[in-house]
């Protein structure tokens, strides 16, 4: 098997004074993509965060590594260089950026030209980002916006919440495309996932899911098993 | 009757003078109307290529019409303050420029009049009017530059327009004045009934201080909508008097100021007055402030002297947020990259009548000025 793309060993994510997430171990392979499920705040937002070393998230034991490299003391543009990227579940807005000026910026004017139109955004070069999008408009950005970066690792916040099943079919196949187009080095991409309510698990192929509760990894297996178990017993561990 | 004067048909400005004031908006002779240069203490250029549109120096349109002398300190007075005072003794042969567009005009190209200062510690004072006639349309373009080597110096200029009755005037102006010069500007406007006047202002690159003091009269059912866009780097003093009185019955404003400062000082004080019914008018003052240096003072003020006066204003200062910052930083983008796209999208100039050129020329000078490299 080819080496880890991401792994955390024994990782505890801190917010300020207060820790949030406990020994969290998870490893992602090149080509993988791990749903993390789990009820509103278990603290899968702040894991992801964490990783992509939003603030105030940092992590507070254990590390984190991604293709090799511990990313312990990098910044979160240092991070999105080396091939990490993150779909926001609530991003901010933006006032007189439009998303043009944004793709200007990351030298992707012909990844926003080539990839708008399949995310139904053919239209969204000259508005401004996120300001006065829908639900489902604002997930379909943060997709594009993925397609601009191109990263390598890619890390999804709740894509599913807060829009129709009609969107969530769109942005999941959205998804799948983008994960399975190559890595930088030719390699395969991956994908880390958060959903709470599952309902994106229809229109992606993920290989592995962990149940998340009160801050800590407590169970991990096949994806549509787990969710099949969530549905009946709730975000706790199946019985051994 | 003849509407032209050029005081140099063969190529009055050098290559270099050209250059420099194609940084701030200027256009060759065939994308322009007509042509207002002032070198120093000297109308370089006076040019109209069309009928409709006189300019020339202010001395000469003294000469010509026995009006003109009824428009100079009409709308300001000399004893307003001591600077004013003493530019009005020095103005006993005054330096300037006069722009005249007939009653009816309909220009198409732009009319444009700019301030080239290239004396270093130079003194430069100026009076200009213009007489936008009764249903004329037209576009002006303005603005002021100095060459690398000049720093230090002091501007003052007295600007006085009137709009008739019926016309339209689309303005903007841009300034590239040296970093450590004073610029005093006066500006006052009268807008004639069922008038309307748009304008833009781009005050960006940095300066020692500048004072600009504006008053407007708005006629009856006439219309100013104003815009300004101001950067004050560190080492920058920027200090606005605004004051707009609505006049006549019907009359209707719309100012909005965006302010940066990037640990300069800007101050930015605007009284709206309803005098007359139905009169309507919005005061928008935004400040993004990216340090702890420096200060930004937003004093927006109204007064309605009209019962039905409706009158609004909008104040914000603020900094950038953090997680508008770390979103973008997301994507790759390093900080400066990420800080630079939120402050063009707050002065959004893409929202404002700018020419592209003028859009890119003022766009390089926000990256120039935050960089201190201006």
């Amino acid at each position: 098997m080819a080496s880890p793309m991401l792994e955390l060993r024994n990782v505890s994510v801190g917010a300020g004074e207060t820790t949030l997430l406990h020994d969290i171990n998870l490893t992602v392979h090149p080509g993988e993509m791990h749903v993390l499920l789990g009820q509103n705040g278990a603290g899968k937002s702040s894991l992801l965060s964490a990783i992509m070393g939003m603030p105030p998230f940092e992590v507070s034991a254990g590390t984190v590594v991604y293709n090799g490299r511990d990313l312990a003391g990098l910044g979160v543009d240092e991070r999105a260089r080396l091939g990490l990227g993150m779909a926001f579940q609530r991003p901010p807005s933006l006032a007189g950026v439009t998303a043009a000026e944004f793709a200007q910026a990351l030298g992707a004017q012909r990844a926003l030209a080539d990839q708008a139109d399949a995310l139904d955004m053919g239209q969204f070069a000259g508005r401004d980002l996120v300001v006065g999008f829908s639900g489902g408009e604002i997930k379909r950005w943060e997709v594009l916006k993925l397609f601009l970066q191109a990263p390598d690792l890619i890390l999804f916040d709740e894509p599913d919440s807060g829009v129709d099943l009609e969107h969530i079919a769109a942005v999941g196949a959205a998804v799948g495309r983008l994960v399975s187009q190559p890595a930088r080095d030719g390699s395969r991409r991956a994908a880390l996932l958060i959903t709470h309510s599952g309902l994106i698990l229809e229109h992606v192929r993920a290989d592995r899911a962990h149940i998340m509760s009160s801050g800590r990894i407590v169970h991990s297996g096949e994806p549509q098993a787990l969710f099949r178990h969530i549905q009946k017993a709730g975000y706790v561990a199946p019985a051994a | 009757m003849d509407t032209t004067l050029q005081h140099d048909s063969n190529g009055a400005l050098d290559a270099g003078e050209e250059a420099m004031l194609r940084r701030v908006g200027y256009g060759g002779m065939e994308a322009r109307s007509a042509s207002a240069v002032l070198v120093n203490h000297e109308l370089r250029v006076a040019t109209s290529n069309v009928d409709g549109v006189e300019i020339m120096p202010i001395q000469d349109a003294l000469m010509r019409y026995d009006w003109v002398q009824d428009l100079m300190f009409n709308l300001i007075a000399p004893d307003e303050n001591e600077l004013l005072r003493q530019s009005a003794e020095l103005l006993n042969d005054p330096i300037g420029q006069f722009i005249y567009v007939h009653d009816g005009a309909k220009v198409g190209l732009p009319v444009q009049s700019f301030t080239l200062m290239e004396l270093p510690q130079g003194r430069q004072f100026t009076h200009n009017i213009t007489v936008i006639g009764k249903g004329a349309e037209v576009e002006m373009i303005s603005g002021a530059a100095v060459p690398e080597n000049v720093h230090a110096g002091h501007h003052v200029s007295i600007d006085e327009m009137y709009l008739r009755e019926g016309a339209r005037c689309r303005s903007i102006s841009i300034e590239r004045w040296g970093k450590n010069m004073s610029v005093d500007s006066y500006s006052r406007s009268e807008i004639g009934p069922g008038a309307e006047t748009t304008s833009s202002q781009i005050m960006i690159a940095p300066l020692r201080r500048h004072l600009s003091d504006t008053k407007s009269y708005i006629h009856e059912a006439a219309s100013a909508n104003d815009q300004a866009t101001v950067f004050a780097p560190e080492g920058t003093e920027r200090v606005f008097e605004n004051e707009t009185y609505l006049v006549g019955p019907g009359a209707r404003s719309e100012s909005v100021t965006r302010m940066v400062s990037a640990g300069g000082t800007i101050v930015n004080r605007a009284l709206l007055v309803g005098q007359a019914k139905q009169t309507s008018g919005f005061l928008g003052c935004d400040g993004l402030k990216l340090s702890d240096v420096g200060e930004i003072l937003a004093v927006p003020s109204l007064k309605a002297e009209s019962a039905d006066a409706q009158l609004s204003h909008e104040a914000s200062v603020g900094t950038i947020a953090e997680e508008k910052l770390s979103y973008l930083m997301a994507s790759g983008l390093s900080e400066d990259q990420a800080r630079d796209l939120i402050v063009q999208g707050f002065l959004n100039l893409k929202e404002q009548y700018l020419p592209e050129e003028m859009r890119a020329q003022a766009t390089e000078m926000i990256a120039a000025a935050k960089s201190g490299g201006m």
